[in-house]
C-alpha cells in the first residue's frame, strides 16, 4: 500500500501558568492514499492537537512538537520550515474546521476566499481561478454558482458555508484533508447532506480523509478505518468493523455502550464513571486505568503496549496479555445485537 | 398499556411568541403549539435548531411571556398571574435546567450559594445550619460530595457543573423540570452519567419532565412520549416507541433516516431520505404546511391549507394532509 502520511511517536505539549500540559503523548499512525480515518475521542484527547500539529497550526510560543516525526510523502513536517509548510498547507493538505461561521472571512466575497488558494499555489490569473471556483460550487452542490460566487458569507447558511469551506478545501486537490468536527454544528439534516457530499467527493477525488469526531454515527458511515484516542493515546484502532463489531479496548467499550442506540430498546446506559485525566500530570500507567472497570495493578504503574490482534487491529490493554483474566465487553457495547 | 386516566400537570393550549425583527418583521419562534404533560412522565421535545423547542420551554417556565395563547400547570393559568406571591408559589413548582453549563452558573458565587439561592428566596430554611445541611444532602444526591459546597464552579468540569445546575433545580422540590438541551454540552461518556442520574431522580422523587433536545437517540431514551417540532410548530406526537418504529410525518420520517447510526454494516445498507434545502426562514414562514419546501410527498393543498392537528391513531397525533382523507380527496 502507499503510504501517504506516516506519523510516528508523536508528542506535542503546551506550556501553561500552570505548567506542562502533555496533550498528545506518542501517537503513531498511517495514512495511505485514498483512505477515510477518523480519529474518535472526548474532548481533551488529543485528537484536534494531534491534527493541527500534522498542519503546524499549534500556537507558536505556547504550542510544541516535542518529539516524533510527522512524515508526507517522505518529508518530515515536523521538522519542515514556515516557508516550506506554506506551500504544502492548503495544496497538499488542507482542513475543514468546525465551525463554517467563524472559518470564512466575512469581509471577503466567498469567489475571493476559494480564489486565494488556486492564485497562490497554482498561478492561475483572475478569469481562470474564477472559472474553477464555480466549478467547485457546482461540485459542493451550491445552486446558481454563477450568482453565489459574489456573495458573502452572511448570505449562507450554517450548512451552505460548510460546503463553501469544503470547496476551498478541496480547491488545490490536495491529497490529504483533515476534517475536524465538520458537522458538529450542523443540524442533522444538514449533517446527512454533507455527510453524503464527503463521500461523494472522496470517490469523485481519491483524497485520503482524516475525520475527527467524537460522533460515532458520523464515524460509521464515513470512515474505513477508526483510531480511538484517550488522554493524549491511541488506545485501540483498527478497520471501522473491528472497531464496532469485535472492540477490545474497555473504553471503546465505554464509548459504545454509553451512546443510546436509536434502533434498540435498551433502557439502561452504561456511563463511563469519572472523568478524563489531567494532561498536566498524566497517569503514569494506562491513562484509562482509573475509569476501567476492569483495572489490575499492573494498569496503575505501566502503559500496556499495543497489542496485536489482527493485521489491522491493535489495541494498547493489558487485558490482552496471555497472563490477564478473560474479559468479555458489556451487553450495551455490543453493536449491531439488535438486528 | 394499559388506558389508565393519567393526570394532567400541565397543559399548553395555542402557545404562540412572536419576537420583533426588524422594521416591520415578526419572527414567529412559537406559532401555536398545543400538547399536554401527564404527571410522572418525561415529554422530550426534538427539532432542529431554530424550530422553536427552546422558546417553548422558556414560554412555559415564564422567561418570556407569551403572545398569545394558554399554560396550566395543575389547572391554574401561569401566564395570568399577576401578584408576587403567587408566582413565588409557581415558581417552586416548576425549575429549569439549562444547556451550557458554563453560562449557566454565577461564577462569583460559591456552589453553596448558588444551589441555596432558591433555598433562602422560598425561606425553606430556618438557620444556617439547617441551610448547609440542605446543600450537602442536594450535592450527595447529584453524586458530588460537601466538600464541593465552598469551591467556585471554574473549579469543575462540564459534567460536575450540570450536576450542579441539576442541585439547584432540585433546591426547592419542584414537581416539573424543564431541561433545556441539558447534555448536549456533554461529552458523550459524561452524557451518560448525567441522563442517568435524571432517570434515577425521577424514579425517586416522581419528577415530571420537559426534554427538549436535538439528539433524538438520547431523547427516545429518556422519553416517554416524543413531539417533533418544526418551524414553530409541533408535527407529530407521539410515545416514543411508536415515533421511532411508524413516524408518520415526512419530516419525521428524513429527521430519523438522518441520524448516522454507530454501525458500519447498518450505514453502508441503509437509505437515507436526504432533505434538500435549508430551514425556511421563521420571519415568512411558507403559506399552508410550513414543511411543504422541503416535504418529498408535498401537494397542492399544502400550500393552501395549514394541516390540521388531528390523532391520526390513538395516541398518536399529526399535522399533516396526508393522513387527512378530507384534504387528499380536495387536492385530487
Amino acid at each position: 500500500m502507499d503510504k501517504l502520511l506516516e506519523l510516528e511517536n508523536l508528542h506535542v505539549s503546551f506550556q501553561t501558568y500552570g505548567g506542562e500540559v502533555k496533550a498528545v503523548r506518542g501517537v503513531s499512525f498511517t495514512l495511505e492514499k485514498g483512505e477515510s480515518l477518523a480519529i474518535v475521542g472526548e474532548s481533551g484527547s488529543g485528537k484536534s492537537v494531534t491534527s493541527k500539529a500534522v498542519m503546524r497550526l499549534l500556537p507558536n510560543k505556547i504550542g510544541s512538537i516535542k518529539e516524533g516525526s510527522i512524515r508526507f510523502e517522505g518529508k518530515d513536517l515536523a521538522k519542515a520550515t514556515e516557508r516550506e509548510m506554506e506551500k504544502i498547507r492548503g495544496s497538499e493538505i488542507s482542513m475543514i474546521f468546525q465551525d463554517p461561521m467563524t472559518s470564512l472571512n466575512p469581509t471577503m466575497t466567498i469567489g475571493k476566499q476559494i480564489m486565494e488558494g488556486l492564485r497562490k499555489h497554482q498561478n492561475m490569473n483572475k478569469s481562470e481561478a474564477k472559472e474553477r471556483s464555480i466549478n467547485l460550487l457546482k461540485l459542493v452542490g451550491i445552486p446558481n454558482p454563477e450568482l453565489r460566487v459574489d456573495e458573502y458569507p452572511h448570505q449562507f447558511s450554517g450548512g451552505m458555508r460548510q460546503r463553501v469551506v469544503i470547496a476551498i478545501a478541496l480547491a488545490c486537490n490536495p491529497k490529504v484533508l483533515i476534517a475536524d468536527e465538520p458537522t458538529t454544528a450542523l443540524d442533522v439534516t444538514i449533517q446527512a447532506q454533507i455527510l453524503d457530499l464527503m463521500r461523494d467527493l472522496q470517490d469523485k477525488t481519491g483524497t485520503a480523509i482524516i475525520l475527527i469526531t467524537h460522533d460515532l454515527g458520523v464515524v460509521a458511515n464515513l470512515a474505513q478505518r477508526v483510531a480511538v484516542m484517550y488522554g493524549g493515546m491511541i488506545v485501540e484502532t483498527g478497520t471501522a468493523d473491528e472497531i464496532f463489531y469485535k472492540p477490545k479496548h474497555p473504553y471503546t467499550w465505554g464509548l459504545l455502550a454509553s451512546m443510546p442506540k436509536i434502533n434498540s430498546d435498551s433502557k439502561e446506559l452504561l456511563a463511563i464513571p469519572g472523568t478524563p485525566p489531567d494532561l498536566m500530570n498524566p497517569p503514569k500507567g494506562c491513562p484509562f486505568a482509573a475509569r476501567c472497570p476492569h483495572a489490575m495493578e499492573v494498569c496503575i504503574d505501566h502503559m500496556p503496549d499495543a497489542t496485536d490482534v489482527s493485521s489491522t487491529h491493535k489495541a494498547a490493554c493489558w487485558l490482552l496479555d496471555e497472563r490477564a483474566p478473560k474479559v468479555e465487553p458489556p451487553e450495551a457495547a455490543v453493536v449491531g445485537g439488535a438486528r | 398499556m394499559a388506558v389508565v386516566e393519567r393526570e394532567k400537570l400541565l397543559e399548553v393550549k395555542n402557545l404562540k411568541k412572536y419576537f420583533p425583527a426588524g422594521k416591520k418583521g415578526v419572527l414567529q419562534a412559537v406559532d401555536g403549539v398545543s400538547f399536554d404533560i401527564y404527571k410522572g412522565e418525561t415529554l422530550g421535545l426534538v427539532g432542529e435548531s431554530g424550530c422553536g423547542k427552546s422558546t417553548t420551554g422558556r414560554t412555559i417556565i415564564r422567561l418570556y411571556d407569551a403572545t398569545d395563547g394558554e399554560v396550566f400547570y395543575e389547572g391554574e393559568d401561569v401566564h395570568n398571574k399577576k401578584s408576587r406571591s403567587e408566582l413565588k408559589k409557581f415558581n417552586r413548582k416548576m425549575q429549569m435546567i439549562f444547556q451550557d453549563p458554563y453560562a449557566s452558573l454565577n461564577p462569583r458565587m460559591t456552589v453553596k450559594d448558588i444551589i441555596a439561592e432558591g433555598i433562602d428566596i422560598h425561606g425553606l430554611a430556618k438557620t444556617t445550619k439547617e441551610r448547609n445541611e440542605r446543600v450537602y444532602e442536594l450535592l450527595e444526591t447529584v453524586g458530588l460530595n460537601r466538600e464541593h459546597a465552598n469551591r467556585y464552579p471554574h473549579e469543575f468540569s462540564g459534567g460536575q457543573r450540570q450536576r450542579i445546575g441539576i442541585a439547584r433545580a432540585l433546591a426547592v422540590d419542584p414537581d416539573f423540570i424543564i431541561a433545556d438541551e441539558p447534555i448536549s454540552a456533554l461529552d458523550v461518556s459524561i452524557q451518560a452519567q448525567v441522563v442517568n442520574l435524571m432517570m434515577e431522580l425521577q424514579k425517586e422523587r416522581g419528577l415530571t419532565y420537559l426534554f427538549i433536545a436535538h439528539d433524538l437517540s438520547m431523547v427516545k431514551h429518556i422519553s416517554d412520549r416524543v413531539g417533533v417540532m418544526y418551524l414553530g410548530n409541533i408535527v407529530e406526537l407521539t410515545t416514543s416507541d411508536e415515533l421511532y418504529e411508524e413516524p408518520l410525518h415526512p419530516y419525521t420520517q428524513a429527521l430519523l433516516s438522518a441520524i448516522p447510526v454507530p454501525d458500519p454494516e447498518l450505514e453502508r445498507s441503509r437509505e437515507r431520505i436526504i432533505l434538500e434545502g435549508d430551514v425556511p426562514s421563521p420571519i415568512n414562514p411558507p403559506s399552508g404546511c410550513r414543511f411543504r419546501t422541503r416535504c418529498p410527498h408535498a401537494m397542492d393543498v399544502c400550500a393552501a391549507v395549514k394541516p390540521k392537528w388531528q390523532e391520526a391513531r390513538e395516541g398518536h397525533w399529526v399535522a399533516c394532509h396526508l393522513y387527512d382523507e378530507e384534504a387528499v380527496k380536495q387536492n385530487n
